[in-house]
């Protein structure tokens, strides 16, 4: 294989990486914290694009109509989690994790519901990053957007978590809710807050995948496939783990695609997650 | 008759259900209502989907999210082999069904044995589910992709000719003796040493194990009973759509629409599944009139207050508002000389 594919097949699984990464942290910052696996993450992906669209008819640029589209996807997530979660987090261990199920699967059909009868279309943010061409290697400009604003969003999650108060406290939270409520952390407004905090991880992840494919209402559950996939593979309560696994699924998918196909290679990648399932159920305990 | 029940309530309730679904669609279909003829097809077909995941999911926590998978399994597996073999479908469905069935108890056994649960056999099931999804569309070569191909090899012409029936409909008193077979089943199971044993491992497996209860394989029976109807239902139910393609197999389509009916109908209880069948398909004949592109919407919403506010279901339900009665009764025996 030319270096010049290898290089370009390298950028395209770092994107992809890196997407993935985004949506598992989504759902491993949700599940962690409060015990919901957050089936319907992949509809505020496909919302926070329609959004900015939508934003764009009167704002700027496409960078401030995103801003908008994200903040838009916060308050819609502030809402499900002041009205819907708000049920689900008065039951308790596997009550919760049962009815944290079927209540997004509920939510999940009913947004995905409505973007089908309102937003049937399929969408793109455009960008404007041009093509990066040296010799042989062509890097499309959409990558180098994925790549460059994943990393510095991913990053900043991380010094949130380790260097601010209200991320340290998210962190007490994941290890010990009595403890942390002992230390007089409010659990039920850091729930709130990691919520949103997930929902617009998945709103950009959207935005960003929607810079190379359009996406649509019916991308809505692969998405949370996927993000369900890579947080199961990187440890359903670790964000590093959940990212590292996105950044190896990207590359697993990418290659596989190219090398093998489109259809076994999201087979492996379920397979994936049925073997890391079957050594490790535990985990989700 | 009554004596193959578990109990008499319950065959009483069953004979009079099956009699008026025996009955009902005679006054309805007539010679050219073929749309009305697949509806009612369609409906038992998934209530007996939704009774297969009673069992499964509602008695022994098994959250079974490839039911999906498992229909188009035994479908494709029933067609193919009966194409390639040239044989009649009917002679391939136990192979459908055995091949499904093995595939429920290996997931039971590992699940269990691995003390997996119930969101991990969700999500695991999910997975298999999804990877099938995606083998049905692109094993194009076996499956005809997208496509799919046509199929109606399970007809009953005999019937047919005898109940002086529609072409096709045959297949509806087919499915209506497998769901008949299935209330036996369920009424049997639950109102024996089964039921006992199912309601001691949803409350407490460890406990249960302690008293002697042999939690591996109750929960393998429970798979075993649940996907032998899936395997048995599927080609009958490619079958009534007359086009078997990858589409009629997804998680959206299948696993979505029977955990609705059977919340809405009532988890645990023998007419649940057949009650919000029934129940589910007239809304979604109501919607498609007044909705049409809401309908999704309209089930989400469902599905969100069903499982906050109405988990017993309308059985359910109703079967509470017979017992108070039934109580207030007692007291007043009582109080009597």
């Amino acid at each position: 294989m030319a270096v010049s594919t290898a290089i370009e097949l390298l950028f395209d699984s770092v994107a992809r990486g890196l997407l993935f990464a985004l949506l598992g942290a989504a759902i491993t910052l949700v599940f962690g914290l409060g015990n919901i696996l957050n089936i319907a993450i992949g509809v505020f992906a496909v919302v926070a694009v329609i959004a900015t669209l939508e934003f764009m008819a009167v704002l700027p640029n496409a960078a401030v109509a995103s801003v908008a589209g994200l903040a838009f996807v916060g308050v819609l997530g502030l809402a499900v989690d002041r009205t819907l979660l708000e049920v689900v987090y008065r039951e308790e261990g596997e009550e919760r994790i049962l009815l944290g199920i079927f209540v997004t699967i509920g939510l999940l059909l009913f947004i995905e519901g409505i973007l089908f009868a309102e937003f049937q279309l399929s969408y793109s943010v455009p960008h404007s990053v041009p093509t990066v061409t040296f010799g042989e290697v062509t890097i499309l400009g959409s990558r180098l957007a994925q790549i460059g604003i994943a990393t510095v969003v991913l990053i900043g999650l991380f010094v949130f978590l380790r260097m601010t108060y209200l991320g340290k406290a998210t962190r007490t939270v994941f290890q010990d809710e009595t403890g942390a409520a002992l230390c007089g952390i409010n659990i039920r407004w850091v729930r709130s807050l990691i919520f949103v905090v997930s929902v617009m991880l998945a709103g950009l992840a959207g935005i960003l995948q929607s810079f190379e494919a359009a996406v649509s209402a019916a991308n809505a559950f692969e998405l949370t496939a996927f993000a369900i996939i890579v947080s199961i593979v990187g440890g359903v309560r670790n964000i590093r783990g959940t990212i590292a696994a996105g950044l190896l699924l990207g590359f697993v998918i990418t290659l596989g695609n190219f090398f093998i196909g489109a259809f076994i290679s999201k087979i492996i990648l379920f397979g994936a997650a049925v073997v890391v399932l079957i050594l490790r159920p535990e985990e989700i305990a | 008759m009554i004596s193959i029940f578990g109990d008499r309530a319950d065959a009483r309730a069953a004979i009079v259900t099956i009699t008026i679904l025996a009955i009902f669609p005679l006054f309805v279909v007539g010679e050219r209502t073929t749309y009305q003829e697949s509806l009612f097809k369609t409906f038992l077909a998934f209530a007996i989907l939704a009774m297969a995941i009673n069992i499964v999911f509602a008695h022994t926590d098994q959250l079974f999210l490839f039911v999906g998978a498992l229909t188009g399994i035994s479908t494709y597996i029933t067609v193919l082999l009966a194409d390639t073999l040239g044989v009649t479908p009917w002679i391939t469905i136990p192979v459908g069904m055995a091949a499904v069935a093995s595939l429920a108890l290996v997931v039971s056994y590992v699940a269990a044995r691995l003390g997996m649960t119930i969101i991990v056999i969700a999500i695991l099931t999910l997975s298999l589910q999804l990877a099938s999804q995606e083998f049905f569309e692109g094993a194009r070569s076996i499956t005809g992709g997208t496509t799919g191909f046509a199929f109606t090899g399970l007809e009953v012409p005999i019937i047919e000719s005898l109940l002086g029936l529609p072409d096709g409909f045959g297949n509806y008193y087919v499915l209506l003796g497998i769901l008949a077979a299935s209330f036996v089943l369920y009424s049997r199971m639950m109102r024996s040493k089964y039921g006992l044993a199912f309601d001691a491992i949803r409350q407490d497996e460890v406990a249960a194990e302690s008293v002697g209860i042999n939690v591996i394989r109750y929960k393998m029976i429970a798979a075993f009973a649940g996907a032998a109807l899936i395997g048995l239902v599927g080609p009958l139910y490619a079958s009534s759509e007359g086009w078997v393609q990858p589409s009629l197999f997804t998680f959206e389509r299948i696993d979505v629409l029977i955990l609705i009916m059977l919340v809405l109908g009532g988890l645990r209880t023998m007419l649940g599944p057949v009650v919000g069948a029934g129940a589910i398909i007239l809304i979604n004949q109501d919607l498609q009139s007044t909705f049409g592109q809401w309908r999704t919407a309209a089930y989400g919403l469902l599905l969100i207050f069903l499982f906050l506010y109405f988990r017993e279901g309308i059985v359910g339900k109703l079967e509470e508002v017979r017992e108070t009665e039934t109580y207030g009764n007692m007291r007043d025996r009582l109080s009597r000389g």
